[in-house]
């Protein structure tokens, strides 16, 4: 399911089956030209691994709206934002809730947070029309795929 | 001389005449292709005709294949490609089937023989099942067979259209 009109009356109907959320991170800066076109990039295949994650798993997963966050935010204040909507998150009837980031500045934060924070490698760049970078994208999106499965498993 | 008077058109009343016509043409110009493209979404056809290309017959087994194939769908004013995926193969009957993966339940994409799932359609959200026909399985959530596409054979190729709705369990 996604934030979106229709998704979400279906989801208010079918609550109960719904039982992970999975939430995206994704800073942005303009420092910099070389970084903004790699936050640029990194956010766009996040958005596409999301989106796919979703598209798979539609019945039981809930597409949060992205988290962004300013790169240069100290992480501590940032934290404890995220803390305040991850409790929002976890009020809900929510069994699993899954953060995605590249950023790896999160990772120390991971066993403090009350959510599975899932830290991916940032990839490199390349060209998402790409034959090659779309199958790159895709072996990641079953990759995550399996991993949400295994915690459902659990 | 003033009936003569009245038949004339005066050098006014002409100027007047043209101008009016000429700059009812211009107008009339600039307007049309915008009113055109206001109601465009109305004027388009719904594209439910559509069948594309998927596979050759003679490739089809007993096996369900899993093919993907974009279609034009349109959102109101957007234009995209979408994606759309089916499980193709022969019944028992050798008719073709093409199922849509997507789960009746609440929409998840459904797998063919996946862990130990042998000979049936396995839903990893809410482990819903589906036998080789696409028929859910009493007991498991979903609460219909996987929907069916419409499809098309023209010189030994397979075309896909729609995926509607079956009667079943």
């Amino acid at each position: 399911m996604k934030w979106m009109h229709q998704d979400v009356q279906n989801y208010t109907k079918a609550k109960e089956y719904i039982d992970s959320a999975i939430m995206p991170l994704i800073p942005f800066s303009f420092q910099g030209d070389d970084e903004l076109s790699q936050l640029a990039y990194q956010h766009e295949v996040m958005q596409i691994l999301m989106t796919q994650i979703e598209k798979q798993l539609k019945g039981r997963v809930f597409l949060l709206p992205v988290y962004n966050y300013l790169k240069q935010n100290k992480l501590e204040d940032e934290y404890e934002r995220l803390e305040t909507v991850v409790n929002h998150v976890n009020e809900q009837p929510f069994k699993h809730i899954f953060l995605f980031t590249f950023d790896k500045k999160w990772r120390k934060y991971s066993s403090k947070i009350d959510a599975e924070l899932i830290w991916l490698p940032a990839p490199q760049q390349g060209d998402l029309n790409q034959v090659e970078t779309q199958q790159l994208v895709q072996s990641q999106v079953s990759e995550i795929e399996d991993l949400i499965k295994e915690q459902w498993d659990e | 001389m003033s009936e003569k008077k009245n038949n004339q058109v005066s050098r006014r009343q002409f100027l007047n005449y043209t101008l009016t016509g000429v700059g009812g043409f211009m107008g009339a110009a600039v307007v049309a292709p915008m009113v055109g493209m206001a109601v465009d979404p109305l004027l388009q056809a719904d594209g439910s005709d559509d069948f594309e290309y998927v596979m050759d017959v003679d490739e089809i087994t007993t096996e369900p294949q899993r093919k993907t194939f974009y279609i034009d769908q349109q959102d109101g004013w957007y234009d995209t490609e979408a994606e759309r995926a089916a499980w193709i193969y022969r019944d028992e009957n050798g008719d073709i089937l093409a199922l849509s993966p997507i789960c009746t339940h609440l929409g998840c994409v459904v797998d063919w023989e996946t862990g130990d799932h042998d000979n049936e359609f396995f839903c990893p959200c809410h482990y819903g099942r589906y036998d080789k026909n696409g028929v859910n399985i009493p007991g498991t959530p979903p609460e219909g067979p996987l929907h069916a596409y419409e499809y098309r054979i023209e010189d030994g190729r397979l075309y896909l259209g729609r995926a509607n709705p079956r009667e079943g369990a």
